[in-house]
């Protein structure tokens, strides 16, 4: 094959790959909201009708917002107590030399390797023999701390790429200056890895907001949103759901989009 | 250098007050409740009640039944499967990443990490909905004039590899795009200035340089996919039940914590077990080529 033939094979394979990816990881998503505008009880194709009837259920439905509700309360606590906790390990992490760091690595990023249902089990035992001692059920606190351990080490990863690219002789420039060291960080440090810390806000959020294995493992009878769906669909579908999912994607991509904005503008200014 | 901070001890004060917050957290909640799960297998369970009885009854169950163990080769057989997927789809498009698209890569990266953020329960949900006998795909296919061809497809094993790949995917994508692109172009230019054509200084320069990528990746999505137990259910219509299933029933149904506990803690350490094994061989044969 001549040189030419060969470079537009080779492009057609990769340009075909990313839009077989992009195909494949759209359609259920694009296939969900198709389905949330059809007006019948069954979600079957043809659909009988369109209309909005189903987002109106969906608001009426108290169950649903109770979900939503939830999911939102744990998500953003879940993601506060994740960041601080992610960009204090990626600063170690990245920053210092110690002995027993690959120990102190292996631990705090253990997690993101560990199955997330297991994890669940795992940590609902725990809570059961704390909770029998200590008298205390399973809900929102419990799925709360779940999170965090699960979602701090991906905060962690997502800063310590902000924290590597970051000139610490910023730092020692400040101190010389006379800046005390709680100075430094509120004035240099913080500042230079607020775009690093804000995309691993937002990433912690949507993790901890689209969770279904530690939620369903440890929220004892609080539902989300992910586990309200999971008990729908376990008994049968109902034509809710895509109505549902269509309003959950709203703030997903939109949040998605304002942590790539915001990582562009950190890139231009190291620049 | 940029990033590299001078060698500091334990004894600083800044380091402790950084590192404690998450080694607390992760002693606490991750590292004690491992060892709990352990010290649990040992108990026993009588009339639905936890025992805290020593005997070796919970492993000399587990050891005297097939059935957890058929059931755990079929999980590992899936997970092998889905690694392998998740690994040469990703490839290209990772390629493609980080060597095309150009100003489209950004576009591209905003819309995977979308699709990998949101719900995991209602995109399964949504291949129901495409999959299903009278679902979109096949009432797609009858519009162009094709037979509907997603005629038992759905709750089948494929149908769980299916959402397994899919949830996972990305996991890969991630890991070998950062690889790729942390690659110094000037070795790739130096292999076309050496004659090899455009296939070979991929597979003897690029493929080589992004190994680290293709291994973390695949540990990673190893790992995570002997866990899954959304999938099986919703897609594979909880026919073939995977491990995390069996686990699953084992604490909600049957309500026996120590065998539970032990059925995890064979799942995490033939986990561990398997890819040691695999590192194992590919350091073997990586020093057996450079002998």
């Amino acid at each position: 094959m001549s040189r030419a033939g060969q470079e537009r094979l080779i492009n057609a394979i990769l340009y075909g790959s990313v839009a077989a990816v992009l195909i494949f990881f759209y359609i259920p998503i694009f296939t969900l909201i198709a389905f949330s505008f059809q007006e019948g009880r069954y979600l079957i194709l043809p659909f009988q009708g369109l209309s909005l009837h189903w987002y109106g259920e969906l608001f009426r439905n108290s169950s649903a917002a109770t979900a939503l509700w939830n999911s939102t309360l744990i998500a953003f606590v879940a993601m506060i107590f994740s960041t601080i906790l992610g960009t204090a390990a990626a600063i170690v992490a990245v920053r210092y030399r110690f002995r027993g760091k690959l120990a102190f690595l292996g631990l705090s990023g253990a997690p993101l390797a560990f199955p997330q249902l297991l994890m669940g089990i795992v940590l609902l035992l725990w809570f059961s023999v704390l909770g029998r001692w200590l008298g205390f059920n399973n809900g929102l606190v419990t799925a709360i701390i779940g999170h965090v351990v699960y979602i701090t080490p991906f905060a962690m990863i997502i800063v310590a790429v902000q924290v590597f690219n970051f000139d610490a002789s910023l730092e020692d420039a400040a101190r010389d200056c006379g800046a005390r060291p709680w100075e430094v960080y509120r004035y240099v440090t913080i500042p230079l890895l607020w775009p690093g810390i804000f995309s691993a806000a937002i990433f912690s959020f949507l993790l901890s907001w689209g969770n279904f294995y530690l939620t369903y493992s440890l929220a004892g009878a609080t539902r989300t949103l992910p586990t309200f769906v999971f008990s729908g669909i376990a008994t049968g579908s109902s034509p809710l759901y895509p109505a549902m999912a269509t309003v959950v994607f709203i703030p997903g991509i939109v949040l998605v989009m304002v942590a790539d904005a915001l990582r562009r503008r950190a890139a231009r200014r190291l620049a | 250098m940029i990033g590299e901070g001078e060698p500091r001890r334990w004894a600083q004060p800044e380091l402790w007050a950084k590192a404690l917050p998450s080694v607390a957290l992760q002693s606490l909640f991750f590292l004690a409740p491992l060892i709990m799960t352990v010290l649990l297998t040992f108990q026993e369970t009588r009339s639905f009640m936890l025992q805290w009885a020593w005997s070796l009854k919970v492993w000399t169950e587990i050891f005297s039944k097939p059935h957890y163990w058929t059931v755990l080769w079929h999980t590992l057989w899936m997970s092998a499967l889905c690694v392998a997927l998740c690994i040469l789809i990703a490839l290209p498009v990772a390629y493609a990443l980080a060597t095309r698209l150009q100003s489209l890569s950004g576009h591209v990266k905003v819309l995977i990490t979308f699709a990998f953020l949101t719900d995991m329960t209602l995109k399964t949900f949504g291949w129901v909905l495409f999959l299903d006998q009278k679902g979109a795909a096949n009432f797609l296919l009858e519009k162009i004039g094709f037979p509907p061809a997603m005629i038992g497809f759905l709750y089948t094993d494929w149908a769980t590899l299916l959402g397994m790949v899919y949830n996972l995917l990305a996991f890969t994508i991630f890991t070998i795009y950062l690889s790729i692109a942390n690659i110094d172009r000037s070795l790739i230019l130096a292999a076309y200035d050496a004659g090899a054509g455009k296939w070979r200084a991929f597979w003897e320069v690029t493929l080589p340089l992004c190994r680290p990528g293709i291994w973390t990746g695949a540990v990673l999505v190893f790992l995570l996919s002997v866990g899954v137990f959304l999938e099986p259910k919703v897609l594979g219509g909880g026919k073939s039940p995977m491990s995390a299933e069996l686990i699953r029933q084992t604490f909600e149904t049957r309500v026996n914590w120590p065998l539970g506990a032990a059925l995890t803690i064979v799942l995490m350490v033939v986990a561990v077990f398997v890819i040691l094994l695999f590192s194992r061989v590919y350091s073997l044969r990586r020093y057996g080529a450079a002998a």
